[in-house]
């Protein structure tokens, strides 16, 4: 036995040096060799694109080896490194997931200013990257978090938002699509006497997206983005009254077993409403057909997809645009070879194959006009007059107990399933709102 | 009851028989049946997820086990997942056991403060301690590096092993204490007069007593340590490390992306498999080793 | 015992690797969260700032702290007590009657137990669907289609809809260990008790309750222990605290604050609390429960 221990041991200690690890690739910076390590999320787009435009920059670029993180839980691998302090050179992540990363970093300071790169020439083409990029994506208070004017967050693939819909059944039926609110109720109680609910939601996380589009019709722009810095006062104004309201009314038109699968495992089976005729519209974004693409469907389905119905005759029409970011950590080692990745990303040649290979759609000037087919529909929202927008609530210093997620949008569950009020929800918000303001950073 | 002869009390007796047959047996119906609902949801093809869950699969669609395997990487990550497990359990087993018997069986000036100790580990939460220790292991490897090069303890199968059976040591000394307790003095004093000394005394007479207690100890730990996923996830980072239940999570719906159901029920199976295959092995010896005193006192 | 040669020497061998483990991996890291319980931290960066008792302060006043609290206790109570009471019930019937099948219960009892959260989850998912599910598909046959039963959507329910879950996890587990400790109780005691005309209740509150006392005081704390972490983990793959924060529990709060509300700090002060508050209920229960040891 003691013997037998022994031998144990030593197999233990000799497993723990062959499974040890595989020598750590040491960035070199001899001669031209250079490693950037590069790190995104892979979402409905796929990672095929991302291998595809990697391979594509080391071979316009001899020397370089870009080392690749993709995964769906890109998070998890990464954190662990960075919270030793070793950090990828480019990351490619949105704000808005549960998992906050670029939050967590614009909060601290982290991340590096980028406004530089927006007027460094795209490899190869005459442009610099500022003149290529859609105006609007660069001078938001995504992208500039801070509000002092500089870049730090780079636009990637945009998606329009808004809400889908089958459109054969409302030609089949007969209706219109709604374009004011007062339409939209009007349908609703059409759609009740055939047994269809008005509304779902695949979960309250989906309100970010529509709220701003909400708030944006109702405000427009200047009282939008002092909303966005929670002032105060301005959730008892009549313009975020009205948009309060709507949603309100919206939950009493929601299909009412929407909350029971209103959770990360079950959303799906809320989208699924939609493809089996039993609700109407949804907020979503066009990833949702990729998402939805082997889910069974009522019979002659089409996919339909609006922006947001206006508040009144002839008012404004908003459609939230979503889009990733790209962003570099201050940690990382390789700044101005990942400014140049960073600016690569803008080439016709990157957003070619973003487009082909994926359906990625980067937010570059006439990237749109070569779309077809299905895509061209939610792409060309804006063309038919619906203002996009992009912002979303201004980043403050962590304020312990308090996300804008469980704050603003979660209780739309208990809306519908009327365990809480308006007034609850609005008092709610109005008290989170005071002590996010006075976290703001400056 | 068995001595009654009275009538009344057996025509009671019966209906209650007949109750609890039918509570036992609705209770094993709600256990089977999932179970089984798990193993259907295996074969199923992708579009059929989408359906009624409780619908049969419209044919045995194994391509699922495949891709779990292959695309997926279960195979690889089922090789690291057995790897660690051993090595835990094997560690466990020789550092817990002497240290239980101890603190059991010796009174010394510190054994009281030891027990307690070790009794407030019950308490910790690997919850919140993955973090600190991930940043001890993380400091050891900044280290390391200085010194020999290259880091050594993030990214080692052996590392996550002992981490493990660390944090496995409270509950595992606990229960092969309470067992050791409830033997009577007189083992070892026999072998003392023998001439046997600690270390044979143990290794020898006590160990062989304590083998039921030792099948329950690894069944308990196996599936803990099979089933982890936190602290695996934050000591291994590299991909081709990954342990099964990690690899099942990438399978599990990422939003914004189409879920392969089908792989991710495959996955399922392909983890929930060698747990039911060891535990109808060593079923009949959980009980008895149980049965031996593992949680008096 | 005589002292004998080398007794201390083995004590320090045997018990050295095992204490020397345990401090580096539990109780260091268990002191680092209680140290970094009093920083203010966003979790990535190395920017930490001194706030002495600030967050535990903040926790205290946080209303989302108080829902996950009573959901936590709410759980911790009831998962205890029917979980508790079944499987006592079941290990009394299963050891003491004469039951066809016996050992094929037992062994499918105590299946659950072995099944990771993820297979639960996915089953409890099918179960409590609010159209298609079992639950309400059955439900359905009496009370007709309407009004669904939201099983994970609805506030007022969705804790008890994790209860079942759980309980229907635990059963088999401490079955098992009652059965276990059930057969130690000698044959002897119940034939005399037989003889004097005690019925199978009273001889169960008699004598099978007193005699396994001592393992059922143990299995309160492992109740409690296990309710708080197994009750995040099934939170987190069933609802992930939803609808609306309902079902948030202890630690699915400190999930939630530490990793996606860059506040590391306040949730290792929630960490904190979780630690003295199982200990201290620990130990009241310990205290409450004492009787009389009862050797046979």
């Amino acid at each position: 036995m003691k013997a037998k221990k022994v031998i144990s041991l030593t197999m233990a200690a000799a497993m723990a040096m062959t499974l040890g690890i595989i020598p750590e690739k040491v960035a070199h910076a001899e001669g031209e060799e250079q490693t950037l390590n590069v790190a995104v999320v892979e979402t409905a787009y796929g990672a095929q694109m991302w291998h595809d435009v990697c391979d594509a920059f080391e071979k316009a670029n001899p020397g370089v080896t870009i080392n690749l993180t993709i995964d769906k839980k890109m998070e998890d691998i990464i954190m662990p490194a960075m919270k030793a302090g070793d950090y990828p050179d480019v990351i490619m992540r949105a704000v808005g997931a549960a998992t906050a990363l670029p939050e967590t970093f614009i909060k601290d300071n982290n991340v590096v200013d980028l406004t530089d790169v927006l007027s460094m020439t795209v490899p190869g083409e005459e442009v610099t990257v500022g003149e290529k990029i859609l105006p609007g994506f660069v001078d938001n208070s995504i992208t500039n978090p801070y509000g002092d004017g500089q870049t730090y967050l780079m636009p990637m693939f945009y998606a329009p938002c808004g809400l889908f819909y089958n459109a054969a059944l409302l030609e089949e039926k007969g209706w219109e699509v709604p374009e004011t609110w007062d339409q939209m109720w009007e349908l609703g109680d059409k759609a009740k006497e055939e047994g269809i609910s008005l509304f779902t939601y695949p979960h309250a996380g989906y309100f970010d997206a529509f709220f701003y589009a909400m708030l944006h019709e109702s405000m427009g722009t200047e009282m939008f983005q002092k909303a966005l810095r929670y002032e105060e006062g301005i959730w008892d104004t009549p313009e975020a009254t009205k948009v309060f309201d709507i949603i309100t009314k919206l939950t009493t038109y929601t299909e009412p077993t929407t909350p029971g699968n209103a959770n990360d495992n079950d959303f799906q089976k809320n989208q699924q409403l939609i493809l089996d005729n039993k609700a109407l519209f949804m907020p979503n974004g066009n990833w949702v057909i990729g998402e939805m693409a082997e889910a069974p469907r009522a019979e002659g389905f089409e996919w339909g997809f609006t922006a947001l119905p206006a508040l009144e005759e002839g008012g404004e029409r908003a459609s939230y645009t979503f889009f990733e970011q790209t962003w570099m950590p201050k940690g990382a080692v390789n700044q101005d070879l990942g400014k140049q990745f960073i600016a690569y990303l803008y080439s016709d040649e990157a957003a070619d194959i973003f487009a082909t290979v994926g359906n990625a759609v980067q937010p570059i000037k006439g990237m749109s006009d070569k779309l077809d087919g299905d895509a061209k529909l939610y792409y060309s929202v804006y063309d038919t007059g619906a203002v996009a927008v992009m912002d979303a609530f201004a980043t403050t210093d962590p304020v312990e107990g308090i996300t804008v997620r469980t704050t603003f949008f979660d209780p739309v569950d208990s809306l519908v399933t009327g365990d809480k009020t308006e007034e609850e929800w609005v008092e709610q918000i109005k008290k989170d709102s005071d002590e996010l303001r006075a976290a703001l950073k400056e | 009851m068995k001595n009654s002869n009275k009538g009344q009390i057996k025509e009671s007796s019966k209906v209650a028989k007949v109750v609890i047959y039918v509570i036992l047996i609705f209770l094993a119906i709600t256990i089977i049946v999932p179970v089984f609902w798990v193993f259907m949801a295996s074969i199923k093809e992708n579009q059929e997820f989408y359906r009624s869950p409780w619908a049969l699969p419209a044919g045995v669609h194994l391509q699922n086990f495949a891709d779990a395997w292959e695309k997926a990487s279960m195979g690889s990550y089922m090789l690291n997942s057995v790897i660690v497990t051993v090595i835990a359990i094997a560690l466990l087993i020789v550092i817990a056991l002497p240290a239980a018997y101890v603190l059991a069986r010796f009174k010394f000036k510190s054994s009281k403060f030891w027990n307690v100790l070790f009794m407030a580990g019950l308490f910790i939460n690997v919850n919140y301690i993955v973090v600190p220790i991930f940043l001890m292991l993380n400091n050891a490897d900044i280290f390391m590096r200085k010194v020999f090069g290259g880091p050594f303890f993030l990214n080692n199968l052996f590392i996550l092993a002992v981490v493990y059976a660390s944090t496995a040591l409270p509950f595992t000394i606990y229960l092969l204490s309470g067992y050791f307790k409830s033997l009577a003095k007189d083992y070892e004093e026999a072998a003392y007069v023998d001439g046997a000394g600690y270390f044979r005394t143990m290794v020898q007479v006590i160990m062989p007593m304590a083998k039921p207690s030792i099948v329950t100890i690894i069944l308990f730990n196996f599936l803990s340590f099979w089933n982890e996923y936190i602290i695996s996830m934050t000591l291994l980072v590299k991909p081709e490390l990954k342990t099964l239940p990690v690899g099942l999570m990438n399978l599990m719906a990422a939003q914004r992306a189409a879920v392969q159901y089908g792989q991710m029920y495959a996955g399922l199976v392909i983890v929930m498999l060698p747990t039911l295959l060891l535990y109808i092995c060593v079923q009949k010896k959980l009980t008895q080793g149980m049965t031996l005193g593992g949680l008096k006192g | 015992m005589k002292q004998r040669k080398g007794r201390g020497r083995f004590i320090f061998l045997c018990l050295a690797p095992a204490a020397i483990l345990f401090i580096i991996f539990m109780i260091i890291p268990t002191i680092d969260v209680f140290r970094m319980s009093l920083f203010k931290w966003g979790g990535y960066t190395a920017d930490k700032t001194f706030v002495g008792l600030q967050n535990f302060v903040k926790l205290f006043k946080s209303d989302k702290f108080y829902q996950a609290f009573q959901n936590s206790v709410l759980l911790i109570v009831l998962v205890t007590i029917i979980t508790f009471s079944l499987s006592l019930v079941f290990a009394a019937i299963l050891s003491r009657e004469k039951i066809k099948g016996q050992g094929f219960f037992r062994v499918i009892f105590y299946i659950p137990n072995i099944l990771s959260v993820v297979v639960i989850s996915a089953i409890f998912s099918a179960i409590y669907d609010p159209t298609q599910g079992l639950l309400n598909s059955i439900l359905n046959l009496f009370r007709g289609g309407e009004n669904p039963i939201l099983w994970l959507g609805d506030r007022k329910i969705v804790i008890y809809s994790i209860i079942i879950a759980m309980v229907w996890q635990a059963i088999g587990y401490y079955m098992v260990m009652y059965m276990a400790s059930m057969a130690n109780v000698p044959e002897s005691l119940y034939e005399s008790a037989s003889l004097e005309g005690a019925g199978r209740i009273k001889q169960f509150f008699s004598i099978t309750l007193p005699l396994i006392w001592t393992n059922i005081r143990t299995t309160l704390t492992f109740f409690i222990i296990s309710t708080i972490n197994m009750s995040f983990l099934f939170v987190r793959a069933m609802t992930n605290g939803g609808p609306d924060n309902a079902s948030s529990v202890f630690l699915s709060y400190m999930y939630q604050e530490a990793y996606t509300n860059s506040s590391y700090g306040y949730g290792m002060a929630i960490g904190a609390v979780v630690f003295i508050f199982s200990f201290a209920l620990a130990g009241v229960l310990n205290a409450v429960t004492k009787r009389d040891e009862i050797e046979f």
